[in-house]
């Protein structure tokens, strides 16, 4: 794993929750902003699958590949899942829904990095 | 960019989401608002402990069959939460709710009462300690959720 892309895509997506939570709180809607934000964490993410598969594929993957493959097959998976569904809500549910996600991407991307250097 | 909206009820009512419920009872009121994030929690869970699970069964099922067949089960239960809310039924949503709530607190005070039953961590263990006591939260939320329209 890239330590430089894992951190980055670990923060955008801290980002994204607190300008979330932040709209949820103001009491808007999402907003362009937010989705395009989701659209670019998303990017990385595949750009980070990719160099995981590669890597995986060389066999430079860490004892639990099983997990690490799970966790990146949920990154990938949940953020278009979350815009799709905090879109069709027009309230400030909406956005809260994305913070779930926000919250949930840095988590998944943590305990990613942790199996690669075999530290859990 | 960002609309500015007076009331949630208010904005809610002109959305599609609200009109897409037929058939099931009231997906607009369930399935809509705070039970949206209610959704997407309950399908992050879904996710996560159905892939623990998956792992830890096809690989090292003889190292703790009780605690991951619980993990499967829970996953199972989120899952059916997440549609169930999602689709507006009701019903469904609060027995799952229910058999969640028994879930974390049976097998939350099972792990703390008797630990080498449960050599392996469940989502329930400890009442969900191992993820900061959200599944412990979740189905008080889900039931206050549900119990509060009608």
């Amino acid at each position: 794993m890239i330590g430089p892309l894992a951190t980055g895509l670990i923060v955008l997506a801290l980002v994204i929750a607190l300008v979330s939570l932040l709209t949820t709180a103001m009491n808007k809607a999402m907003g362009n902003v937010l989705l395009i934000a989701l659209g670019v964490l998303e990017l990385g993410l595949l750009v980070q699958a990719g160099f995981l598969i590669a890597a995986l594929v060389r066999g430079e993957g860490p004892a639990e590949t099983a997990t690490l493959i799970g966790y990146m097959a949920g990154t990938v998976v949940i953020p278009p899942v979350a815009a799709f569904w905090g879109v069709g809500e027009r309230s400030r549910w909406g956005p809260a829904v994305i913070a779930v996600a926000g919250f949930a991407i840095p988590g998944m991307v943590g305990r990613m990095l942790q199996l690669w250097q075999g530290t859990a | 960019m960002n609309e500015r909206v007076d009331e949630a009820g208010e904005a809610r009512s002109t959305t599609p989401s609200a009109a897409t419920g037929s058939g099931t009872e009231g997906a607009g009121t369930v399935g809509a608002g705070p039970g949206r994030v209610l959704v997407a929690v309950y399908g992050i869970f879904a996710l996560a402990a159905g892939a623990r699970a998956a792992v830890q069964i096809a690989r090292q099922f003889d190292d703790a069959p009780l605690a991951y067949v619980l993990s499967a089960f829970a996953a199972l239960v989120y899952l059916v939460l997440a549609v169930a809310l999602a689709r507006g039924n009701r019903v469904l949503a609060l027995v799952a709710c229910g058999v969640e709530l028994a879930g974390v607190l049976i097998v939350g005070t099972l792990s703390l009462v008797d630990p080498g039953a449960f050599p392996k961590a469940t989502v329930w263990s400890g009442f969900g300690s191992g993820y900061v006591f959200i599944p412990l939260v979740l189905p008080l939320l889900g039931l206050f959720w549900l119990s509060r329209r009608k």
